[in-house]
């Protein structure tokens, strides 16, 4: 059964490894730090500027989680939306490698490393994607590896 | 925040509650963060395999670190009311690994848990420690819905600078020297 949502997009066949897709960029506010970090990471150094200052951060951080999921907000809109996604399985090797300060823009790119087909469910196959996201100096602030699956095409489900 | 780095004992389990979903909440972090049909739109998300909405991954596991930091404070508060001192919880590097098992619809209830499964002094930050944590996190019906491994910064208690470091903390502070050393270490 063809999924309407999804047929008229690209399926797992039409991906290529080593793709690249260019995510833009978006800046983090204090604002949008504070909104994030109150309802999920409520440690001081993400809540109280004060605190900040006086953390191992230096100053207003936002929390790592709120990177990973700004950095997941902009695969979406350039790339994941624009597939037969059916989901993410997980990630591996997710490093925060530099703290996103109040006013930095995050952005970067996410590579597909790798394309196979699903061994238990063959309408599915899985990408893992690399994701290299930097501040606007160019220095590192997160990499990971994301899986998600992706439908293939003309298998029954 | 919570334990010092010393009294963080391996393997003990520390449950941390839990959290129901609501489809409200479900579409309002889907919308925001991963606007993708099956975690925004009911209707559309039907023509899913899920066959209607769930949350996203990146929601349960958000909702996950803020009941690990619930659950720390409380440590803290459990500590200070007997009359000690609460340890300091630091930022995390990073997460080794995270599978989802099993999706999360609006009404479920998840269950957290936080294993400490290691940890050791840290070698780039003097006076931390690493701690290796496993969260897990299950359904109403004793599903797993996902299993992580993240790392985490403590402070330990019992640490004192060695004369070296001090020293070179101390130059840092001196007009002039103080510039050139921040620049090449």
């Amino acid at each position: 059964m063809t999924n309407p949502v999804t047929q008229n997009r690209r399926h797992f066949e039409d991906l290529v490894v080593d793709e690249v897709i260019n995510l833009g960029h978006t800046t983090v506010t204090k604002e949008m730090i504070f909104t994030f970090a109150r309802e999920f990471d409520p440690l001081p150094f993400h809540i109280d500027e004060e605190a900040a200052r006086k953390s191992l951060l230096g100053g207003l951080a936002s929390s790592g989680w709120q990177t990973g999921a700004l950095s997941l907000r902009m695969l979406v809109d350039r790339f994941l939306s624009t597939i037969a996604s059916a989901g993410g399985l997980g990630f591996q090797d997710l490093k925060w490698k530099n703290p996103v300060m109040a006013g930095d823009t995050i952005g970067g790119t996410v590579t597909i490393a790798g394309l196979r087909r699903s061994g238990s469910h063959p309408q599915w196959g899985i990408v893992t994607l690399d994701f290299d996201i930097r501040n606007q100096a160019d220095k590192p602030v997160m990499t990971m590896q994301l899986s998600n699956l992706v439908e293939c095409r003309g298998v029954a489900a | 925040m919570t334990r010092w780095f010393e009294d963080i004992v391996i393997d003990e389990a520390f449950p941390l509650g839990d959290h129901t979903f609501s489809e409200d909440e479900i579409i309002r972090f889907g919308t925001l963060y991963d606007p993708q049909y099956f975690h925004v739109d009911p209707e559309l998300a039907k023509h899913s395999h899920f066959g209607g909405l769930v949350a996203s991954g990146w929601h349960t596991v958000s909702v996950g670190h803020r009941k690990m930091v619930d659950a720390l404070d409380a440590e803290a508060d459990r500590l200070k009311a007997q009359g000690d001192e609460p340890g300091v919880s630091g930022p995390s590097p990073g997460v080794n690994s995270m599978e989802f098992k099993a999706p999360v619809r609006s009404g479920d209830t998840v269950t957290y848990e936080l294993i400490v499964t290691g940890k050791r002094p840290s070698n780039s930050l003097p006076g931390w420690g690493l701690l290796f944590n496993r969260l897990t996190a299950v359904n109403q019906r004793g599903e797993l819905v996902y299993r992580a491994e993240i790392v985490g910064f403590s402070k330990l208690r019992d640490y004192s600078m060695p004369i070296k470091l001090r020293v070179l903390l101390a130059l840092t502070r001196v007009p002039v020297i103080g510039p050139l050393l921040r620049r090449s270490t």
